[in-house]
């Protein structure tokens, strides 16, 4: 194990806690929020930070199939964002 | 040769470094500001923080320290490609959601508007202020 990659797996190791700790935050104002569209935006940041989150899992652990998850799960709240919208304005979820 | 490859990765490695430093600190705000925003309407600049200073930036900072890495093997070339893509994709996909969940809850009128200060959108449309 060389420097380089003892530098780069400490400080990933580091952030991953910085990470942690605002999710927890998120958290609060998911089962906190007044109305639906308050615990929407924060499924949204919870959801594309855990995407970086992912690809930040996948060098730590050295592990390639992560990658795809983080992409598909961006896509996910996406469409979470849209269905939520479309029930919000026409109180049905689109056929 | 072999002292400026090890040199370039460094430079990778320090530049991707600072950028998941960058998003570090900006989801953490962003995390914050999630709770300590009085409504609505001003969460949304907190989830424009959380979603490109703290998902973007990361995702293209992880993909030059992955790009930098000879460690991880031959793979690494598939993880900054795939965090590049995920980069863009919320590049594209996250202010477009953001701006179709606020549109919806103005127009549902699901959300509480305290405090109020000035609607001109209500203004413009001849309904009540606030």
């Amino acid at each position: 194990m060389n420097f380089l990659e003892t530098w780069v797996t400490n400080f990933l190791t580091i952030s991953m806690f910085i990470y942690i700790a605002s999710f927890l935050l998120y958290l609060v104002r998911l089962f906190k929020g007044p109305s639906i569209p308050d615990m929407i935006l924060a499924i949204d940041a919870l959801g594309f930070d855990l995407a970086a989150f992912l690809i930040i899992l996948s060098i730590v652990f050295r592990s390639p199939i992560l990658i795809p998850c983080a992409i598909v799960l961006s896509l996910w709240i996406y469409a979470l964002d849209i269905y939520v919208a479309k029930y919000l304005e026409a109180k049905e979820m689109g056929e | 040769m072999k002292m400026d490859i090890e040199l370039l990765n460094w430079v990778l490695v320090i530049a991707g470094q600072i950028l998941v430093a960058i998003g570090l600190f900006c989801d953490f705000v962003a995390a914050i500001l999630m709770i300590r925003f009085p409504n609505f309407y001003v969460r949304l600049h907190a989830l424009t923080i959380g979603s490109v200073g703290g998902a973007i930036i990361p995702a293209i900072g992880a993909a030059l320290i992955a790009a930098g890495s000879p460690f991880l093997g031959n793979f690494r070339w598939f993880l900054a490609g795939g965090a590049l893509v995920a980069a863009l994709f919320i590049f594209i996909l996250g202010g477009s959601g953001a701006h179709a969940i606020a549109r919806a809850a103005y127009r549902s009128r699901t959300v509480k508007f305290k405090p109020c200060y000035i609607n001109q959108l209500a203004e413009d449309k001849g309904e009540d202020e606030c």
